[in-house]
């Protein structure tokens, strides 16, 4: 037993961290926390991480991934937040890729992983809809055939960046035999058919992320579809994997608790710090000990798959607790910059810099509340780890819960 | 980065929970601890080896980390062993392998290892609040002897032979500097002795010495330098401590589970009620975040780690914290059994919160985290 990185690692990291210096700059990042410049500068910076071959480091060597270790990505996720630089937008690397490379035919692998990795396809999820959310299985937005077509007619709901996207994967209905799961596909729809809607959601951050996207008989071509008609709920359950294996947000944690750290010890009442405040410190130890935790048992994950294991119920832990520990961090930044937080932007003077952290602190705080929903909520996560690992039985009303 | 268990870590594991699955249901401890005081067992664990875990292969031990000791102390935790091993060998037996006193290891420890002899630490004076370097008993030299004089409270294991004893050989009260450790006989006339029951079944004494006389070469440091010593094996005894609350609340967790499986109310298992499933994963939550921290501090001391200290009273404030909560949510999903001191669950409850006592709470811990991160 042992944490410590071999000189391999170490020197990986270093390369890491020089890499990051280097290339994402202070220029880069503004454009990137600017919603105008938001969309361009992602991919601007996806493309850089693409030439050193590390946008999408988790695929499959053959397809263009790195054959790193688990101990590497915590590496590479670790530097990457320390320099303040964002993960690439997951819904095209994360989240649809890993369907296509484990499903799709050859045909849907040369025509859209080479792209979706050099960010030429920005993606977006068509899952939720008005009607369904935890219950994803209840979904109606129907597909039906018409010749080599399908008509797709429905509405999908929390599309996030929905209004950049170039192409959509959504689960439809093909059937209404047997259980709901049993009749639903996976189509990749073109955002500029004929009968796609986009209306903005605002969300309470006061930022346009969220969407809601409609099709009125959207005409989607079978060979848009991936692998077997009715079978779209195996392949959505595999992708939700990987999207919560993403989730625990530890290096987000400790950066934000340093900066947290670094606020509090300027912020000053009768010459005494906040950071010397024994009722501070109290609180800010008390989330620090959990992340501390959660980032050793992230570790444990990683270093079981390493070792040829798979990711068991402590990935449903890790999301859980992540997502938590990231709004109680949240928290704690808006409570040490309240006094500026109320503000919308503005600069303002010699107060630049607490101005800009409090807008920062307002907006993670508000659409941090998200991450304990998204994903599968926490309390469905509560029910997986519930039956899986305590072997607790169903409850009423629980068919098959998609995320097992 | 590698956190599995090695061959003979995991023999050890193995070893352990075959023994006491087959020696130590509830029933076998209550009758352990009525008849013996806890300590029937004593002479299987040194004929199996155990007592040798922590010891170095030069002082005739089996060699092991402190990642063995938390194996050993982890399956102990689960069925809540009386035996004292944790104060003989882990406190005591590790402050003299790793004294300075060559003589003393020699005499002493053949006899502890073989289950012979037993040991205690007497690290309270009462004070209320704790501090390890809270020292008021004095030691003064008196041609090649000291003489001892003041009193100790709750020193575990009254079934000990020896005690190690901190006494203060100059300085302050709470000064880290002055403090020397002695062993001393555990029955010399000098002493008071008051025996008494802890609520988790462990029976300690509280003594007092007047002009107690100990020769110098008793002596485990020199003078007035055990400080560090005591610091040193203190740390890594409470990682051995939270091992056994890990192993004790993974029991919790999982009898509540089984328990809420099988109890029938309103017609059907209060296990698949939503809002009792959602309790009892938290409890599972607490249980790993716990472990989590204690494989941290474990690397910690074994990579040399600059975060030791820190890690340490991360994982000892948690463990205190978390260990209750999980024992008070264990006896509320039990019901009124729950509450009854014939099910096994109220006393781990009992040894959840002596472990939490043990060298300073969750709430000192969590205060020594802070002076060691933010001063």
């Amino acid at each position: 037993m042992h944490a410590k990185f071999s000189a391999d690692e170490l020197a990986f990291q270093s390369e890491v961290r020089s890499f990051m210096r280097d290339n994402y700059s202070a220029d880069l990042a503004a454009r990137i926390h600017h919603p105008d410049t938001f969309r361009d500068a992602s991919v601007e910076w996806q493309k850089c991480l693409d030439n050193k071959g590390w946008a999408a480091h988790g695929w499959p060597v053959e397809h263009g991934g790195q054959p790193w270790s688990a101990t590497q990505k915590y590496i590479y996720s670790t530097e990457l937040a320390a320099a303040g630089a964002p993960d690439v937008v997951p819904m095209g690397i994360k989240m649809v890729a890993p369907v296509l490379y484990s499903y799709g035919s050859e045909e849907q692998k040369a025509r859209f992983l080479p792209a979706t990795k050099a960010s030429d396809i920005w993606w977006c999820q068509g899952y939720s809809e008005p009607g369904a959310g935890s219950d994803l299985a209840a979904l109606q937005t129907k597909a039906v055939r018409d010749g080599d077509d399908y008509l797709v007619t429905g509405t999908k709901i929390w599309t996030t960046y929905a209004q950049y996207a170039d192409w959509i994967f959504c689960l439809v209905r093909t059937s209404n035999e047997g259980k709901p799961q049993q009749g639903i596909s996976f189509l990749l729809i073109d955002m500029k058919s004929p009968g796609v809607t986009v209306s903005p959601i605002i969300s309470i951050d006061d930022e346009h992320h969220l969407n809601e996207v409609s099709f009125d008989n959207v005409r989607v071509p079978m060979a848009n579809r991936i692998g077997e008609e009715n079978q779209g709920w195996t392949y959505a359950k595999a992708l939700l994997t990987y999207e919560r294996t993403a989730l625990s947000g530890v290096p987000y944690c400790k950066r934000t608790l340093a900066n947290i750290r670094e606020m509090a010890a300027q912020s000053q009442n009768q010459s005494l710090s906040l950071l010397s405040s024994p009722d501070f410190q109290a609180r800010l130890a008390d989330v620090e000990m959990d992340v501390m935790a959660l980032e050793f048992l992230e570790l444990r994950v990683l270093s079981a798959i390493d070792s040829g294991g798979a990711p068991g119920m402590e990935s449903s832990l890790l999301k859980l607790k992540g997502t938590e520990m990231q709004q109680a961090v949240q928290s704690l930044q808006w409570d040490v910059v309240a006094s500026f937080g109320g503000v919308l932007p503005a600069e303002h003077g010699a107060q630049a810099l607490w101005q800009s952290t409090a807008n920062m602190a307002r907006r993670s705080y508000m659409f941090g509340r998200a991450s304990t929903i998204y994903g599968g909520s926490n309390e469905v996560q509560r029910n997986i780890i519930a039956k899986f690992a305590l072997g607790l039985s169903h409850h009423a009303g629980e068919a098959e819960w998609i995320f097992h | 980065m590698d956190f599995s268990l090695n061959e003979e870590q995991l023999m050890l594991k193995d070893s352990v929970a075959k023994y006491l699955l087959a020696n130590y249901s509830p029933e076998q401890r209550s009758a352990n601890i009525m008849q013996s005081g806890g300590v029937s067992h004593w002479t299987h664990f040194a004929e199996l080896g155990w007592l040798t875990v922590p010891f170095t292969e030069e002082v005739g031990g089996f060699g092991g980390s402190i990642v063995d000791t938390c194996v050993l102390m982890e399956e102990f935790g689960k069925v809540l062993v009386v035996e004292p091993y944790w104060p003989s060998i882990v406190l005591a037996g590790q402050l003299i392998a790793r004294s300075s006193n060559t003589a003393l290891c020699e005499g002493i420890l053949p006899q502890l290892m073989a289950g012979e002899l037993q040991a205690s630490f007497a690290w309270l004076e009462g004070q209320g609040t704790f501090c390890l370097s809270h020292v008021s008993a004095t030691a003064k030299l008196d041609g090649d002897d000291y003489i001892l004089n003041g009193q100790k409270q709750l020193v575990l294991n009254a079934a000990a032979d020896i005690i190690l004893l901190p006494a203060r050989t100059r300085g302050e009260v709470n000064s880290e500097q002055g403090i020397s450790l002695f062993k001393i006989d555990a029955q010399d006339p000098a002493i008071e002795r008051e025996e008494v029951v802890l609520m988790d079944g462990q029976r300690a004494v509280n003594i007092r010495f007047t002009n107690l006389r100990v020769p110098a070469e008793n002596m485990l440091t020199a003078e007035g330098d055990a400080y560090p010593l005591i610091a040193d094996v203190v740390g890594e005894a409470l990682i051995a401590l939270c091992a056994e609350a890990v192993g004790a609340m993974e029991y919790l967790y999982k009898a509540t589970a089984d328990y809420a499986n099988t109890r029938k109310q309103f017609g059907t298992a209060i296990g698949k009620f939503q809002a009792l499933q959602h309790r009892m994963v938290d409890m599972f939550m607490a249980t790993e975040l716990c472990r989590s921290l204690l494989i941290r501090a474990q690397c910690s001391v074994l990579d040399g780690s600059s975060e030791r200290q820190k890690d340490i009273a991360a994982l000892k404030s948690m463990v205190g914290k978390y260990g209750r909560q999980v024992a008070e949510e264990a006896v509320q999903l039990h019901g009124g059994m729950g509450v009854s001191n014939e099910m096994p669950i109220g006393h781990y409850l009992k040894r959840l919160m002596m472990i939490d006592s043990y060298f300073g709470s969750a709430l000192h811990q969590r205060r020594e985290y802070c002076e060691l991160s933010y001063a």
